[in-house]
């Protein structure tokens, strides 16, 4: 039973058309990884997927609810069972760490304060920030607020998390201890979406590797097959070029 | 007279001038505030049918002088619609009209100011585009908004001399009913001029503490 169906996507802006006909089911449990060269229409898709991006034409689905096809409403909906993690952590600057995440729970009164503010605790402690609970956002370091961020989606018990290239903005030191979270995220069977340039995490986590070049899944498969034998020539280019 | 003399002896009335002064500026300031809200939200709407309507309200507040909105207003309209408006109402509608257009420009630009990741991680949560409105972009787009807020609040407490020329005792009209009776325009004016530096410089004073107290120190992100 696959969580996220993609079929026949297509998005353009404008004139340009960044997805030409993406393809992809993803099963539970799945940690799918996306690679590609910048601008090769990764994010996009991702976005796609909790409609941050409206598509041109083609369905998503998740949990076998039509994303592309969905009243606002039901977007909203839909949305909470969707977690996602950006580039630039895009916490809420006005709030406290635990405010950030308590908020979406209580503001959608899915829970009460107390209740919202415990899980939000428990959630810190598996981020290992348990004692930033009450500071701002702008105190921590990069890797902190992206540990922070990826509480925040967490707490909203999603289904399925999406990362938008997680890692990109942190300094390189901080990269490993939110690979680490995603790693434990992964190992406890969330189903995760994943646009990442580190190809180390890719070959270490991900059940699946995708290719993607201008619009297109040029290649997929096992990491092992992926990275030890690509077969498509601009895979192989690709991956020379960062590895 | 001396100036200290004639401050006593006019006193009252020029208080009471000031006092009309103030409540004009608060009533019209609170009523603009709201149409500033609106509009400002309207402005950055998706469709594009409500960013034309704020954009059309703004472009006229700003295309035409506060002196002829006012004449429009109190002798314009109701010779139009022929109903008699009191120019107390008259100019609390052209003040709130008027600074309803800048504080809708200054909403826009502070929620502008925001970055779109802000609201994508709040819609990316599940929240409605209102509610991401106003529990996460808004608190913060009036933090960065507070200087251009204050600075229009006292442009707006100086406009309302503008209204005296239709006739409301404000303090500019009480000034210049007093010298039409003494003839002692120097120290008459200066009085005046003093009277509104002074509250101005306690609104600024006021204003500057607000500012420090909202200063959280901004992220980028």
């Amino acid at each position: 039973m696959g969580k996220v169906k993609i079929k026949n996507l297509k998005k353009s802006f404008g004139e340009l058309e960044v997805l030409k006909d993406i393809n992809l089911e993803v099963c539970e449990r799945e940690v799918i990884c996306i690679i590609g060269p910048s601008g090769s229409g990764k994010s996009t898709l991702l976005r796609c997927i909790n409609a941050l991006e409206v598509a041109t034409s083609g369905t998503v689905e998740v949990d076998g609810n039509d994303i592309t096809g969905a009243a606002d409403k039901d977007i909203n909906k839909y949305r909470q069972n969707i977690g996602m993690v950006f580039q630039q952590f895009n916490l809420f600057p006005h709030m406290t760490v635990l405010e950030n995440i308590s908020f979406a729970p209580v503001t959608l009164k899915l829970k009460s304060k107390q209740e919202a503010n415990e899980k939000a605790l428990k959630l810190l402690r598996r981020v290992d920030l348990e004692e930033k609970a009450n500071v701002y956002p702008e105190q921590l370091s990069g890797g902190q607020q992206q540990r922070v961020a990826i509480a925040r989606a967490l707490a909203m018990d999603p289904d399925v998390m999406l990362f938008d290239e997680p890692t990109s903005a942190l300094d390189p030191e901080m990269v490993g201890e939110v690979l680490n979270v995603m790693k434990k995220l992964a190992k406890e069977g969330m189903t995760m979406i994943v646009v990442t340039h580190e190809m180390g995490f890719a070959r270490e986590v991900a059940d699946r590797v995708i290719f993607i070049d201008e619009g297109f899944i040029v290649e997929e498969g096992p990491p092992q097959e992926l990275f030890g034998a690509p077969k498509n020539e601009r895979t192989i280019n690709f991956l020379n070029m960062v590895l | 007279m001396s100036i200290p003399e004639l401050v006593v002896q006019n006193w009252s009335r020029l208080l009471a001038g000031l006092a009309m002064t103030v409540e004009l500026t608060i009533i019209s300031l609170i009523i603009a505030g709201m149409l500033g809200l609106l509009f400002g939200l309207l402005s950055v709407s998706k469709k594009k049918s409500l960013r034309a309507i704020a954009l059309v309200y703004v472009d006229i507040v700003r295309g035409t002088p506060l002196l002829v909105q006012a004449f429009f207003i109190y002798f314009g309209i109701p010779a139009a619609l022929g109903i008699r408006l009191d120019a107390n109402t008259a100019g609390i509608i052209t003040l709130s009209l008027n600074a309803g257009g800048y504080l809708a420009e200054i909403f826009r630009g502070g929620i502008e100011s925001i970055s779109k990741g802000q609201m994508e991680a709040a819609r990316s949560l599940g929240l409605p585009y209102s509610l991401a409105m106003t529990k996460v972009i808004l608190p913060q787009a009036v933090r960065t908004m507070t200087p251009a807020l204050i600075n229009q609040c006292i442009i707006t407490l100086k406009d309302t001399s503008i209204l005296s020329i239709i006739g409301i005792q404000e303090l500019t009209q009480t000034g210049r009913l007093i010298i039409a009776n003494n003839y002692q325009a120097f120290e008459m004016w200066t009085i005046v001029a003093v009277m509104y530096f002074v509250i101005i410089m306690i609104l600024t004073k006021i204003s500057k503490r607000i500012e420090r107290k909202m200063s959280y120190g901004k992220s980028e992100n």
